[in-house]
């Protein structure tokens, strides 16, 4: 058996990054790229690489396409998916996606996917350690017009169809939908692999295909946003500490008491 | 801050090896690392994964299955291997080294024989020169491999053999002639098979530091090799191949001087920035500045000579002068660096609940082992009366 797969992979800033370090301009609604902190491949993107893999090498044969879309990638992180063991790339690198909403990253990959010809499943992370709104992949289902299986903890396929087990907060629900179908991951499906020296090797030979809009025949209103961010800030948490003093332990027990359910938090 | 694994390496696919065995070191070896080495225990698991990456093919030929990458690439690796674990990079040492001496100098037969087994690997590869009375002074083995028809008669004891328990094959440096002027012209390499009858591997000795990789004697009584097993096929050339081969080991030793002094200098400057006394951060305080700025240029210094012997390497050049520098210079600043991290750590430096503890156990080999920074100098000084002869 032979399956076509493409992963849906995104650069997102490393959330690794200090807190310290990161900063965001409330003028132009932008957080500000950190100095010195390369990005990286979002990590539930590269559970999603994994899975994958491990489905392309289950079934003997196929291929699995990494697929991108942003203004600005980093060859050398983005070059990780090829490492651990995909066999192409497609990046849709264009100064008009630096801002794209959920909509216009719909549009941009669904036209990216549409070109790249047949395929049986889509990858994606069930969400971006950016944003962490989860918004594509389901709109890209809707797009293309294919069956959408979220948080999938275990992916099978047999014929003409896949079976998944969707993980939910009390235990799992087990879906099965047609082929081509959408599925989205998350670290449950197991770690992302180490690449291998050889596989970095191999990955080296390999070029990713950089498109801009204009090759997939994309116009700048198509990317339009449909949803405007009205305010960008990060929260202010303030502490206060108070030192409850009493004649003795047990006094200041039953004022610390006292206090605790003034605030009602007894 | 995250710093760039990969930091001054030219080579791009030495670059990309570097950063991903750096995130290896990050997330499996740095949590379990005191773990294992407190209780002195082979980490089967991290060797598992350092082969699975494909580590011991690092150096060995594309048509043996291996994956001949650079030296710089090899000197990145075990820096970030010795940043987690100094240990780990001692497992490949004597592996590496080996299979480098068997590409550069064995027979076709050798390379076929035992290159293709090193890759996976089948088989680990030890290092067997030093005897209970032959350290620095190599020449004055006393191992002996006497002519019996096709085969030789080993016999003699060896001492301080890294990885002697798990290693498949030994290279052993022995005598076939014992009295020659000078002394080298009568010194063979052969390569052992563990098993072999008469060859028997002994007790694990109680380190220091260096845990979890086990360093071992060797006893061989009339240990029946075949004359085959002479690197090289013919006698003689021991000595110098097993001396160039210790080339490579120099650059792993350099290389995890560093790695040590680099996991000991971020510890340090971490801890700097949240230890507050006197009202303020220690790192705040002029003094430990100072400290911190010193530590982090020496680190750099041992850097740039450890790559910079790699890549002489690599061009094929001699490099005994560069790789006797940056063993000694990196080995002397990760000892320095320990130390001085120690100081910055205070007391919670010398409890065994931080790592800190282990990198100072481990500093002092490195300084020995290999050829001792006294060896080091005596190699520099001769290269450098050579070239400034008048
Ligand atoms: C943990 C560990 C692992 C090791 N692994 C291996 C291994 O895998 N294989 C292997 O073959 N060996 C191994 N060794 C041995 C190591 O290479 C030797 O210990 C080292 O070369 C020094 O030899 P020695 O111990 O006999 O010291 P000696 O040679 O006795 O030296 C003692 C002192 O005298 C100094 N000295 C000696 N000669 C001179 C001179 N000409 N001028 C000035 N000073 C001099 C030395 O610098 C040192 O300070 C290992 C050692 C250790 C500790």
């Amino acid at each position: 058996m032979s399956i076509n797969i493409i992963v849906c992979a995104k650069q997102v800033m490393d959330p690794e990054t200090p807190s310290s370090a990161f900063s965001v301009d409330s003028d132009i609604k932008q957080v500000t790229p950190v100095q010195g902190i390369p990005p990286v491949v979002n990590g539930f993107c590269e559970n999603a690489v994994e899975a994958a893999l491990q489905i392309r090498e289950a079934a003997g044969g196929g291929t699995v396409t990494v697929l991108s879309v942003g203004n600005e990638f980093v060859m050398d992180v983005m070059k990780k998916p090829l490492s651990m063991g995909a066999d192409s790339m497609i990046l849709i690198q264009d100064q008009l996606c630096e801002n794209l909403d959920a909509l216009g990253t719909v549009n941009v990959l669904s036209a990216a996917i549409t070109r790249a010809g047949e395929f049986d499943l889509i990858l994606c992370g069930q969400q971006a350690s950016d944003w962490d709104n989860a918004h594509v992949p389901l709109g890209l289902s809707e797009t293309l017009g294919i069956p959408c299986l979220t948080e999938a903890k275990n992916i099978e396929i047999g014929d003409d169809s896949v079976t998944v087990n969707s993980s939910r907060t009390d235990g799992y629900e087990v879906f099965e939908a047609n082929l081509p179908a959408l599925i989205t991951v998350n670290n449950e499906i197991g770690e992302p692999r180490y690449p291998t020296l050889r596989g970095i090797m191999q990955a080296s030979r390999k070029t990713p295909e950089i498109l801009s809009l204009s090759d997939l025949g994309l116009s700048e209103d198509q990317m339009a946003p449909a949803m405007a961010l009205s305010d960008l800030y990060i929260p202010v948490s303030e502490a206060q500490c108070e030192i409850i003093e009493g004649e003795d332990d047990a006094d200041s027990g039953r004022l610390l008491a006292l206090k605790l359910r003034e605030a009602k938090i007894i | 801050m995250p710093r760039d694994h990969a930091a001054d390496i030219l080579d791009p696919i030495a670059k990309e090896v570097v950063n991903n065995v750096g995130v290896w070191v990050d997330k499996e070896v740095v949590p379990v690392a005191s773990e294992f080495e407190h209780a002195d225990e082979f980490p089967e698991p991290l060797v598992n994964g350092m082969a699975e990456m494909g580590l011991f093919a690092i150096k060995i030929p594309e048509q043996y299955g291996g994956l001949d990458l650079s030296f710089e690439c090899y000197a990145g690796v075990c820096i970030e291997l010795a940043r987690g674990w100094m240990s780990l990079a001692g497992v490949l040492n004597t592996h590496v080294l080996v299979a480098w001496a068997i590409n550069a100098y064995g027979t076709e037969e050798q390379k076929e024989n035992y290159l293709r087994r090193m890759v996976e690997p089948e088989i680990r590869a030890a290092l067997s020169i030093t005897e209970p009375d032959a350290g620095s002074d190599a020449q004055a083995i006393k191992t002996q491999a006497r002519r019996d028809g096709d085969d030789y008669l080993i016999s003699g004891q060896k001492m301080w053999v890294t990885n002697g328990q798990r290693a498949g094959v030994y290279l052993v440096l022995t005598k076939t002639e014992m009295d020659t002027t000078p002394p080298h012209k009568g010194i063979s390499a052969f390569l052992v098979d563990a098993g072999t009858e008469g060859f028997t591997v002994g007790r694990k000795l109680e380190k220091l530091g260096y845990k979890g990789v086990e360093t071992t004697e060797l006893s061989f009584e009339n240990a029946r090799v075949p004359a085959l097993n002479i690197l090289g096929g013919s006698e003689g050339s021991g000595f110098q191949h097993v001396m160039s081969a210790l080339e490579v080991g120099r650059i792993n030793v350099a290389s995890r001087g560093v790695g040590v002094a680099q996991a000991a200098f971020e510890d340090s400057i971490h801890y700097a920035q949240q230890r507050t006394a006197f009202g303020k951060p220690i790192a705040q305080h002029q003094a430990q500045q100072l400290r911190l700025a010193e530590m982090a240029t020496k680190i750099r210094a041992a850097r740039l000579l450890t790559f910079d012997a790699a890549r002489k390497k690599d061009a094929g050049q001699r490099t005994d002068l560069d790789a006797g520098m940056a063993k000694l210079y990196a080995t002397e600043v990760a000892q320095e660096v320990v130390l001085e991290a120690m100081r910055i750590h205070g007391g919670v430096g010398y409890s065994n609940e931080l790592p800190l503890e282990r990198y100072y156990r481990d500093a002092p080999v490195m300084v020995i082992a290999e050829g001792t920074s006294d060896i080091q100098k005596l190699v520099i000084a001769r290269n450098l009366l050579r070239e400034y002869q008048i």
